[in-house]
């Protein structure tokens, strides 16, 4: 019950603040339709047929990334010009209160992810492994947005103010892009490198959504394992969102 | 009925400040308490202490029979905190604020929708009802975050400085409000304020404390004494002259060392006007040079100052 109200008064910040919408979504649909147009025919050579279908993955979790840097701005402007102290004192659990803010940055995430989707079947993106691989893909989504609407809101509770937040935020996300399989094939890398792209876990995600959109057949291990290990990471960041709003009571 | 019973609260945060020092008090059921302190006595601490915002280090408090330490969730229920600064959500309307309240108390719709639409009347809130949250002024804010917070029916409302930085109006129709408040809905009140006057129109019961430890507590009859007796004040142009005329100005009017305050001695009226006409005569018959002479109402200051005392090294 707590969580669903603090979800609705949580989807009437986004609607209310609809360019958060706007901001987050244009840059993943900037390289989806213009760099992938552009550096599509370069990716021909080395055997990538749909480049857009390439980067798809990749751009998802970027969109992921920009939601939740918009969740965790939640927290500064509810508490100086909102209930987030009032919450803290009526009888709303604390995990209520983190799950309700997260729940937010999920649906967010899958309203903009939706729409990329919708603007990939222009370029003849189509998802191969069938229904079972959506409902994989979303499961997948889910998580991956969840755990970083987790790891946001705990940082947000770290940092004293939105302008820290929204550098660390930039400093986190980039590098975390950059330095995964978003863009370019794991096989082409070598070194440390590749050591570097293959301890980011979000490369294990985009490969895995990569494979269940360009193949037909679905590998189960690869699933599983990018499954494991997104629940451990949702654990440990919605665990520490917990911790983090305890203690804003425990001065 | 007892409210609340706080029993030698201590409160000392993680940065080594201590805000509370073995607090004692006692709030009954249905009363206006005010608690009454300059900043920094430890008030807003206090208020954040029982409203379970924060765990008091040791001492028990007590909030209709359950330890707020051990039974915080059960008493989250009984009551709802209006803090100094409001906490209204701007991006929601006024009615969606009062709805999102009541659901976390979970109160059943068609009863929220009642005690909405009684609550906006009882604050006047009607004419504000088709514009946006954002647009209001302080004052209708706070009339707002008020009426939200009893959305709840709490037993207990907690009002922390409600009326600091209004203007003489405003702070009169929230003194209205408050009492409308306790007297239409039964409702315990528990304000912290630094105004004398404003606790001495609105308590049942006023409990004065420094330093995060209580001074005094008792009802405004039974702190007269402290709370409505006339000051004589005698403005000097130096803190010389005022200690110069300190001394002898003692064999005219009855005088405390802790009167002399820094450019100026301010005593309590123990003859009334004789005191005042006594004093001016001396001073006129010496060709003494000074600013004013006046009675007035004591303020804050002057009652600690009378309760402890301690003020008056620094005064000199």
């Amino acid at each position: 019950m707590g969580v669903l109200t603090l979800l609705q008064r949580d989807i009437k910040w986004r609607f209310h603040n609809a360019f958060t919408i706007v901001i987050t979504i244009l840059q993943p649909m900037l390289w989806l339709v213009l760099y992938s147009a552009v550096a599509g025919q370069a990716m021909q050579g080395i055997g990538i047929e749909n480049y857009t279908a390439f980067i798809l993955p990749g751009l998802i979790v970027l969109v992921c990334f920009g939601t939740c840097s918009s969740s965790g701005i939640m927290n500064y402007l509810m508490k100086t010009d909102g209930s987030f102290y009032r919450i803290l004192i009526a009888p709303v659990q604390r995990s209520s209160i983190v799950l309700g803010q997260v729940l937010e940055a999920v649906l967010c995430t899958f309203i903009e992810v939706a729409i990329m989707c919708v603007v990939s079947l222009f370029f003849s993106v189509k998802i191969a492994s069938g229904f079972f691989g959506l409902l994989v893909i979303i499961l997948l989504v889910f998580m991956t947005s969840f755990f970083m609407a987790g790891l946001t809101y705990a940082i947000s509770l770290c940092l004293p103010n939105e302008v820290l937040y929204e550098t660390v935020m930039n400093a986190i996300v980039l590098p975390i892009f950059f330095l995964s399989t978003a863009l370019f094939p794991e096989d082409k890398l070598s070194g440390g490198l590749k050591i570097a792209v293959n301890l980011n876990p979000f490369t294990h995600v985009i490969n895995v959504l990569r494979n269940l959109i360009l193949q037909g057949n679905i590998v189960t291990h690869d699933v599983i394992l990018a499954i494991l290990l997104l629940a451990v990471l949702c654990l440990i960041s919605f665990s520490w969102a917990l911790h983090r709003l305890k203690k804003e009571t425990s001065l | 009925m007892t409210a609340i019973c706080v029993k030698n609260l201590v409160k000392k945060y993680k940065n080594g400040v201590q805000a509370l020092d073995s607090l004692t008090l006692t709030v009954n059921e249905g009363e206006i308490f005010s608690l009454l302190g300059p900043n920094g006595a430890g008030k807003s601490t206090l208020i954040n202490v029982l409203t379970t915002f924060l765990r008091p280090t040791s001492g028990s408090v007590i909030l209709f029979g359950k330890d707020a330490a051990h039974e915080a969730a059960a008493i989250r229920t009984e009551i709802s905190c209006v803090a100094q600064r409001t906490s209204i959500d701007s991006h929601l309307s006024l009615t969606e604020n009062m709805m999102f309240q009541s659901r976390l108390y979970r109160v059943p719709k068609p009863e929220a929708q009642k005690r909405m639409k009684s609550l906006i009347s009882c604050f006047g809130l009607e004419r504000y009802l088709k514009y946006p949250v954002s647009s209001y002024s302080g004052g209708v804010k706070r009339r707002l975050d008020i009426a939200l917070n009893m959305m709840s029916k709490p037993k207990v409302l907690f009002l922390d400085e409600p009326t600091v930085g209004m203007d003489i109006q405003s702070r009169m129709a929230m003194w209205n409000m408050v009492k409308k408040i306790r007297n239409d809905f039964g409702t315990t009140i528990f304000l912290t304020t630094h105004y004398l006057e404003e606790a001495d129109q609105l308590s049942d019961t006023i409990c004065i404390m420094k330093n995060g430890k209580e001074v005094l507590q008792g009802s405004p009859n039974g702190l007269r004494e402290y709370l409505r007796q006339d000051m004589l004040k005698i403005n000097f142009p130096s803190k010389e002259e005022a200690r110069n005329c300190f001394e002898p100005l003692k064999s005219v009017i009855e005088l405390k060392e802790s009167d002399l305050r820094h450019d100026k001695i301010i005593t309590s009226l123990k003859n009334g006007h004789t005191d005042l006409e006594k004093a001016n005569r001396w001073l006129l018959e010496h060709d003494i040079p000074f600013l004013g002479i006046e009675i007035m109402q004591p303020t804050l200051e002057d009652v600690f100052i009378r309760l402890t005392g301690e003020d008056a090294k620094e005064a000199s």
